[in-house]
């Protein structure tokens, strides 16, 4: 027989340390009454000591025997209010408390443990009505090494075989106390026999695993018959599920399907319900920690207990304990501060650290708050980086809440000198591994100089996960739900509005924030597909990417318009056709999960939302190990398989690797910038073709929209082409009439791409391949330049030559600009004003040159805002407009723009900007920098209006 | 596949099946189960000899593509193979061939060591070959064939 098959021992272990629980706080509660003593309390302690001392008495446990003994005198004095509890003695007695807890916890070598120090000091109590001195009721070194373990084999017997002997020799005594009515023992000191246990002993039995005998659980019986029961309604629904394969009645099946259900998940949640524990178990030894380490640190501060009876999982209960402490212990030691730091604050004296335990979302929240000193990211922020753990640039781009979250890192510890209590070289990335381990996540808030608040989510369970189903491919994924953070659904029509393709890698926009997008398929290798919910069926997808942006909804709109002409026609790109009936399909809409890592936030595109299910995990085999992304794999409801994604190894395997994603974020801003510094700003054209071996282009957004047309709508009327539209009749011009290119094809069918010029529609004849496409190349405005043709560019392997449509209708109608020429406003005899243009392309500077000289103005040039500063400041009195772009190296043209306008002298000159991204927050940012307006660039209509606008000659001002 | 020919206790008995255009057999006695689910769920980023993994009675099991592991060619799907799944350390693994043959008898100290061309990357899957009257069989070692590829790396 071993003690662990004792069932007498067991009994009385479980109910000691259920006693030991109760007294530990019922102590501190007699501290805090002093003098006034609630004697139902100080009962209530001295009960539990005496049936711990009556039971170690029936054990043979002397060493416990006495302890408890010396402890219950104590208690005696203080119920009979001989003594007052001061908090010297109960320190004294929580010390006492906690050896016996030590004791039984390794019952084995308790008659064998030296107990004297503790017992004296009770006695001295006991005797002289006052505490020791604090020196003399420090514990033995044992006590804090020793920790329950199995006694080693060899040993236990023998020491059995002591317990056997003295199991009869104490019996009678224990019977005769417990009649009695409890007199204290003075000879007490006679009983104690000082263990001859070696420090070393327990050092070596530390070092071998800790392994504790089964762990038994409590559960109610209520919960015993209902699994019963419900075991008893399995069988039933058994027999009924048989007697139906049987019959082959496919109504009643049903029934049994839906019986069987039930009472599968009844029983499953009954018992999930037996591993239940309140949190209670853990909270319940906080408030002594809380005591110990504020008496300890020479701080006050009160403890408040919310929500001990939320249940958590027997596993999580007993994982959560260290994670938890560590982080009391923080609060406690960083987080309040000293009494005085905290009256010169204004605040009280006494801290407040809340401890409180709720349901949230099917998941169980603690939260750790104290009204401290709260956590400052900055400083943070500087050890991190001087940690080396991340950059000055990465901080730069952090929020403070990411800030916060930096002490989260490996290798990272704050305590700036390290002290007993907290901060001892592991920190916060140890409680975040556990937390990890547990599934459960970690989230920091704090107010500096107000407190901080630490909010732990757990799972309620491990074994059985709710999980997002998700389809990618034509197969099922799951993605756990504790990762989950929302299901975002972007329709086919706002795709160009919210997703940003920024260098190669995809952002959604969220709530203000840049957000990273993975698709799936990439980070898997899968072939990329599509889900259309219409049709039902999955299909290949050749879209590079979905932030084609080309000129945003607009484009699209144009772009449908464009295929709808083509497929009239028999059109001989049927892929451009599919692609744009695509992009205005539900089935072109995106579905992103949003998932959350702990510190990393991102988007993961899926072809599909499913349900969300709960799911059990199971592991992946052997020759699957090496895979990434996959935290196992699950049995789906119709029998197959469905693969749980890890979104923690999906981020690295995308090469996520920062808080919240603003590494990648910032990454992208700098790649965005550097493509655009390049000096190759994006253009969208809209190409065609007039002849057979010709392609032109022009910027899409002089486009106003396409025709498509038979050739017998073309009249010939009074030497000119008109064509009936819109109730009236557009003028129609072809390339060849200015430019010397080959002249138009004879087709039966033209499209007609209307322009609207200085107040008129004009169409230009065309014949098709058309398309649009955003160029980055560089403009050639030399080799093809003439009349009408402002350069070339070679897009797609062709030479297309891009056509400048003012300079067309200028050659053909120049009447139609006369009236906005200068010396009609100006006169002859007015000094034309001075425009300085600002742009890094020769193409974009020449072209803006080429409109403002037409019109008559003196030009400036400069290439960024460093030069245009330069001219500014030597020219400053002829200059009367700025012109600048806003991409630009040295120099962009938002600081150009707030340096002027912030100068005393200069800050009356407007400015104007063009830009090939106007996008809103860019047009945004202008203004608030003081861009007097905002253009597109190569729209020359626009940008001539406002040059008149704000172009007034120098001298007509003085 | 016929029942078992009682044979003497030294014989063992070899399941055969077609791999690629080769007749490979196993022994018998290896062999858990051979079933025909093709419901297989794709594992992205796998080895590629892997093709798929499947639910057999709640356990998840790994299928091996036998033809492309032993570098004989991919299994036609379409030609009704089959799984057999044999009794890995720790889990089952299915080895998906192109057809099933007949369970041969064969006695121990008859199969011959494979011969000198089939060596090379395909030999080391290879105990021996085993020849019948009108066929060879190569018998297969099926510990080197579920041997994982970082396995492979540590071995060298």
């Amino acid at each position: 027989m071993t003690f662990e098959d004792d069932e007498i021992l067991q009994g009385f272990i479980e109910e000691s340390l259920e006693h030991l629980a109760d007294i530990e706080n019922d102590l501190l509660a007699i501290e805090e009454g002093g003098a006034d003593i609630d004697v139902d309390l100080v009962n209530k302690v001295f009960r539990a000591a005496h049936s711990i001392k009556g039971g170690a008495g029936f054990m043979g446990l002397t060493v416990i025997q006495d302890l408890a003994h010396a402890t219950e005198n104590v208690l005696g004095l203080i119920r009979s209010e001989k003594l007052v509890p001061t908090p010297e003695i109960v320190n004294v007695l929580l010390m006492s408390s906690d050896q016996l807890q030590q004791l039984i916890e390794d019952i084995g070598n308790s008659n064998k443990a030296d107990i004297a120090s503790n017992v004296d000091a009770l006695n001295m109590i006991y005797e002289q009505g006052e505490a020791p001195s604090i020196a003399a009721v420090q514990p033995s070194p044992i006590l804090e090494e020793q920790v329950p373990t199995e006694e080693p084999v060899a040993s236990e017997t023998v020491e059995e075989d002591i317990l056997e002997e003295n199991h009869e020799a104490v019996l009678e005594e224990t019977v005769s106390e417990e009649e009695g009515t409890l007199p204290p023992e003075p000879d007490i000191e006679n009983d104690v026999s000082p263990s001859p246990v070696v420090q070393g002993t327990n050092k070596k039995r530390k070092a071998k695993s800790a392994t504790k005998p089964d762990t038994s659980i409590r559960v109610t019986v209520s919960l015993l018959d209902q699994l019963m029961n419900l075991a008893g309604e399995l069988v039933l629904s058994r027999n009924q599920l048989l007697q139906t394969i049987t019959s082959g009645d496919v109504r009643s099946a049903e029934t049994v399907g839906q019986r069987i259900d039930l009472v599968t998940s009844e029983l499953q949640e009954a018992i999930m319900l037996t591993r239940m524990q309140p949190i209670g178990n853990v909270f319940n030894k906080f408030p002594r920690v809380v005591r110990d380490l504020s008496g300890k640190l020479n701080k006050q501060m009160d403890l408040t207990i919310v929500g001990k009876d939320v249940e958590l999982d027997k596993t999580i209960i007993e994982s959560i304990n260290d994670p938890l402490t560590h982080l009391v212990r923080n609060s406690v030691d960083h987080g309040i501060e000293s009494p005085q730091e905290r009256l010169s604050k204004g605040k009280d004296a006494r801290g407040l650290i809340v401890l409180k335990a709720y349901h949230a979302a099917g998941q169980v929240v603690i939260e750790i708050s104290d009204d401290g000193k709260g956590i400052d990211g900055d400083v943070l922020a500087e050890t991190a980086v001087k940690k080396g753990l991340v950059t000055q640039e990465q901080i730069n781009v952090m929020s403070e809440k990411e800030r916060i979250n930096l002490i989260l890192l490996p290798g990272f510890s704050t305590a700036e000198k390290v002290t007993d209590v907290s901060g001892r070289g592991v920190g916060m990335d140890v409680v975040k591994t556990n937390l990890d381990q547990l599934g459960g996540s970690i989230e920091i808030e704090s107010d500096v100089g107000k407190g901080s608040t630490i909010s732990i989510k757990l799972p309620l369970t491990l074994a059985i996960i709710p999980c997002q189903i998700i389809m990618t491919g034509g197969e099922r994924y799951a993605i756990p739900q504790v990762n989950l953070e929302e299901l975002l659904r972007i329709p086919a029509s706002k795709i160009s509005e919210r997703i940003e393709k920024v260098g190669n890698a995809e952002v959604v926009r969220l709530r203000g924030n840049l957000l990273p997008l993975i698709r799936m398929s990439d980070v898997f290798e899968i072939e990329r597909t599509f889900f259309d919910p219409v049709k039902e069926f999955t299909g290949k997808d050749r879209r590079e990417n979905v932030a084609d942006r080309r000129s945003g909804m607009l484009l699209s709109e144009k772009n449908t318009e464009l295929e709808n002409i083509e497929s009239d026609g028999g059109s001989d790109r049927p892929e451009d056709k599919r692609k744009s009936d695509r992009r205005q399909s539900p089935a072109s809409a995106l579905n992103i999960v949003v998932v959350s890592t702990g510190a990393m936030k991102y988007g993961l595109i899926v072809d599909r939302l499913h349900d969300s299910e709960e799911i059990v995990i199971k592991p992946l085999g052997r020759h699957l190990q090496q895979c990434k992304g996959y935290a196992g794999a699950t049995i789906m409801g119709d029998g197959r398989i469905a693969l749980i994604l890890d979104v923690n190894s999906i981020a690295s395997m995308a090469g996520l690797t920062s808080l919240e994603g603003s590494e990648r974020a910032s990454k992208l801003a700098e790649a965005n910038k550097e493509a655009i510094t390049q000096s190759k700003d994006r253009q969208a054209l809209l190409t065609f073709s007039s002849s057979p071996l010709e392609n032109f282009g022009v910027p899409l957004n002089q486009v106003e929209r396409v025709e498509k047309i038979k050739s017998t709508d073309v009249e010939d009327v009074g030497g000119r082409r008109v064509m009936q539209y819109r109730g009236g009749s557009l003028p129609l011009i072809s390339i060849d009439e200015v430019a010397m290119v080959q002249s138009l094809d004879v087709q039966d069918n033209y499209l007609v791409i209307v322009f609207h010029l200085a107040g008129k529609d004009i169409g230009l004849l065309a014949t098709g391949p058309i398309d649009a496409v955003e160029i980055s190349t560089d403009i050639d405005d030399i080799t093809l330049k003439q009349t009408g043709i402002m350069g070339s560019a070679i897009i797609g392997g062709k030479t297309t030559m891009l056509i400048d449509i003012f300079e067309v209708v200028q050659a053909i109608n120049p009447q139609w600009f006369e009236d906005v020429t200068l010396e009609d406003r100006f006169g002859t005899e007015v000094e034309a004003p001075t425009i300085l243009i600002v742009e890094d392309s020769n193409f974009f500077r020449n072209q803006v040159r080429s409109y403002l000289e037409e019109a008559g103005f003196n030009v400036l040039e400069a290439e960024d805002g460093v030069e245009a500063l330069q001219i500014i400041e030597e020219q400053y009195n002829e200059i009367t407009l700025v012109v600048t772009d806003i991409e630009m190296p040295n120099m962009d043209g938002f600081e150009l723009t707030e340096k002027i306008k912030q100068h005393p002298e200069y800050s009356v000159l407007p400015v104007i900007a063009l830009t090939t991204l106007a996008a809103e927050e860019d047009i945004e940012r202008g203004k608030s920098v003081g861009v007097d307006e905002y253009h597109i660039k190569l729209d020359k209509e626009r940008l001539m209006e406002s040059v008149h606008k704000y172009a007034q000659p120098k001298n007509t001002i003085h | 596949m016929k029942p078992s020919s009682q044979s003497n206790k030294t014989a063992i008995e070899l399941a055969t099946f077609h791999v690629g255009d080769a007749l490979c057999g196993m022994d018998i006695l290896k062999v858990q189960e051979i079933n025909k689910l093709m419901e297989m769920t794709i594992v992205p980023q796998s080895p590629d000899y892997v093709q798929g993994i499947l639910n057999l009675r709640g356990q998840i099991v790994t299928i091996i593509d036998l033809g492309k592991k032993l570098g004989l060619g991919q299994t036609d799907l379409g030609s009704d193979p089959r799984n057999i799944i044999v009794n890995a350390p720790g889990e089952y693994v299915g080895l998906l061939v192109n057809k099933l043959s007949d369970v041969v008898a064969a006695e121990p100290d008859k199969i011959e060591p494979a011969p000198a061309n089939m060596s090379g990357i395909q030999g080391v899957f290879f105990t021996g070959v085993y020849k019948t009257d009108n066929k060879l069989i190569g018998v297969l070692d099926i510990k080197e064939v579920l041997r994982t590829e970082t396995e492979n790396i540590n071995r060298v």
